[in-house]
């Protein structure tokens, strides 16, 4: 596609289709630039107009500098997670037309700005208990059991990878070291359907300062997460299993 | 499959005492809500002055009933250790590399030991006032 | 047969290029991470955050001004090793209405920091986590009317 065809392309999903003009302010951070700073920019907005397709047209229309990421464009990727306003959102669900006023378009917080809106996702990924399983058998196996329970069976596929959750955090905020409630949800989910995984060192995993107590139930996480995982749930429920646990000298 | 999170430093506790520490800060708070309830409804609003604050003679009335001075002395712990592990988590709340952890759980269990022996120095000499 | 690319080595390669070193050393660096705030600022900024957040702000809030107030309150109790006369000055500044007012205070600061306390250590030991907004919300509103008999009480008493 040729950049004329994508603006068009993008014109037709609403960005510069709209009868109105929305404010948005975007952060702006080169590395080796000595700070960072804002850019205004004003974009023609539809009603189907989300947070990615003005930025997208920023980029076209405006700024081709403007570095952001982005994948699948409906939520199942997590690749688009950014802070709009202050708060979490994947930006190519998130319309322009429910947000009031200049918005404010910033990259994920307490991870590392690596160009403009894209954060260095690898100290979120390096959190998880380590190694843990990527790939993961098929649950059409008819070896794989479901919890008792139906109802209360959750998928830990539903978690993307976003890093929402730990942009949210008030603990990450201040603690580099917090693993986060993405990867203790993980652990809670393998202990939950652990195909194979050693129980006793997910938990001996998640019990330390800076794992399972050091949450303090601000439940920003599940505010944040836009795929159901309910991490600070989970998060509780992990501590319930540690609580049972016996302690051992190690 | 043995897991290592990104850690300034592994403190060496043994497996369990995280979600002891855990435990007794949600005991002692608990504990609290009684212990806090007795002692301030003691002294706001059974006395009949402004404030339902006791004068001198009612004080040392108070400390030195023999139901109440081991209620108090029993508050006076568990809000003592129920202020240091608020402390520490707080504290902890800032990544602290395990020799400051270390640091720190000496400090406060220093400041609470010397907490908890002032206030039995207190109310102990006005029990005997009493 | 010669590699076509060492020519181009050698045609292209200058000497060391120390600014072009130092902005590349530069790019390779890690980016700046963006906080909510400096330092704990992130911890009491409730702005745009749910009930959680709100709930653990003002439990730290109120925890700490109770690790204060502790200590001032020992200091305080230790005017009454001083004797009556030493007590009985104390008391009329304690009588005073801004000082039944900080009073008020106290008691606000143990029912916010006791009963969500109580929906933490309910939720934390993973009892009813999926009602906890419901649960902090029922406990404030429980506060709230303890606080107001307590207010009534205490500056009514003048």
């Amino acid at each position: 596609m040729t950049v004329a065809e994508t603006a068009g392309a993008q014109d037709r999903t609403g960005a510069g289709n709209g009868s109105t003009l929305r404010s948005m302010r975007v952060f702006r951070f080169k590395r080796g630039d000595a700070s960072a700073h804002y850019d205004s920019f004003d974009v023609p907005a539809g009603r189907p107009t989300t947070v990615f397709d003005a930025l997208r047209w920023i980029q076209l229309h405006r700024d081709p500098s403007l570095a952001l990421r982005h994948s699948c464009l409906h939520a199942s990727c997590g690749t688009c997670g950014l802070r709009v306003n202050g708060r979490e959102a994947l930006a190519c669900v998130t319309r322009l037309g429910d947000l009031a006023g200049t918005v404010t378009v910033e990259p994920l917080a307490n991870l590392p700005v690596l160009n403009d809106l894209v954060v260095d996702m690898e100290p979120f990924v390096e959190r998880f208990a380590s190694p843990h399983p990527i790939l993961r058998a098929s649950e059409s196996l008819p070896q794989a059991t479901s919890p008792e329970g139906v109802d209360a069976y959750e998928r830990f596929e539903d978690c993307i990878e976003c890093g929402l959750c730990l942009s949210a955090c008030p603990v990450a905020a201040t603690d580099d070291t917090y693993v986060g409630p993405a990867a203790l949800a993980y652990a809670q989910r393998l202990l939950e359907e652990s195909r194979g995984a050693d129980r006793e060192s997910i938990l001996a995993w998640a019990d330390a300062d800076n794992a399972a107590w050091r949450c303090h139930a601000a439940f920003e996480c599940t505010e944040a997460c836009p795929s159901n995982v309910r991490p600070a749930e989970r998060i509780m429920a992990l501590r319930r299993e540690l609580r049972g646990r016996q302690g051992s000298p190690t | 499959m043995v897991a290592t999170p990104r850690a300034t430093g592994r403190d060496e506790a043994p497996t369990g005492s995280r979600s002891r520490t855990w435990r007794w800060t949600a005991v002692s708070g608990v504990a609290l809500l009684a212990l806090v309830t007795v002692h301030m409804v003691a002294n706001h609003f059974v006395v009949e002055q402004v404030g339902g604050l006791r004068t001198y003679r009612q004080v040392l009335e108070y400390i030195g009933n023999p139901v109440i001075f081991p209620i108090e002395s029993v508050f006076l712990i568990v809000v003592t250790v129920h202020s240091m592990l608020g402390l520490r988590s707080v504290l902890l709340d800032f990544g602290l590399s395990a020799t400051t952890k270390r640091l720190l759980d000496r400090g406060l269990v220093g400041l609470g030991v010397i907490t908890v022996a002032y206030g039995f120095v207190l109310i102990g000499v006005l029990a005997s006032r009493a | 047969m010669s590699d076509p690319a060492d020519g181009r080595r050698g045609s292209v390669e200058p000497g060391p290029d120390r600014e072009l070193e130092a902005i590349r050393a530069a790019r390779r660096a890690p980016g700046p991470v963006q906080r909510k705030g400096f330092g704990p600022v992130a911890w009491f900024d409730v702005r745009r955050r749910g009930a959680g957040h709100l709930a653990f702000s003002l439990n730290r809030i109120t925890g700490l001004g109770l690790v204060f107030y502790l200590y001032l309150h020992l200091a305080v109790l230790s005017m009454l090793l001083g004797g009556e006369s030493a007590w009985s000055s104390f008391l009329r500044v304690a009588t005073l209405p801004a000082f039944l007012g900080l009073d008020v205070l106290l008691i606000l600061g143990l029912l916010v920091h006791g009963l969500n306390g109580l929906r933490l250590a309910l939720v934390g030991s993973g009892y009813a986590p999926d009602r906890q907004k419901a649960l902090y919300w029922s406990l404030m509103v429980f506060g709230a009317i303890l606080l107001l008999g307590a207010a009534i009480h205490i500056v009514g008493s003048e």
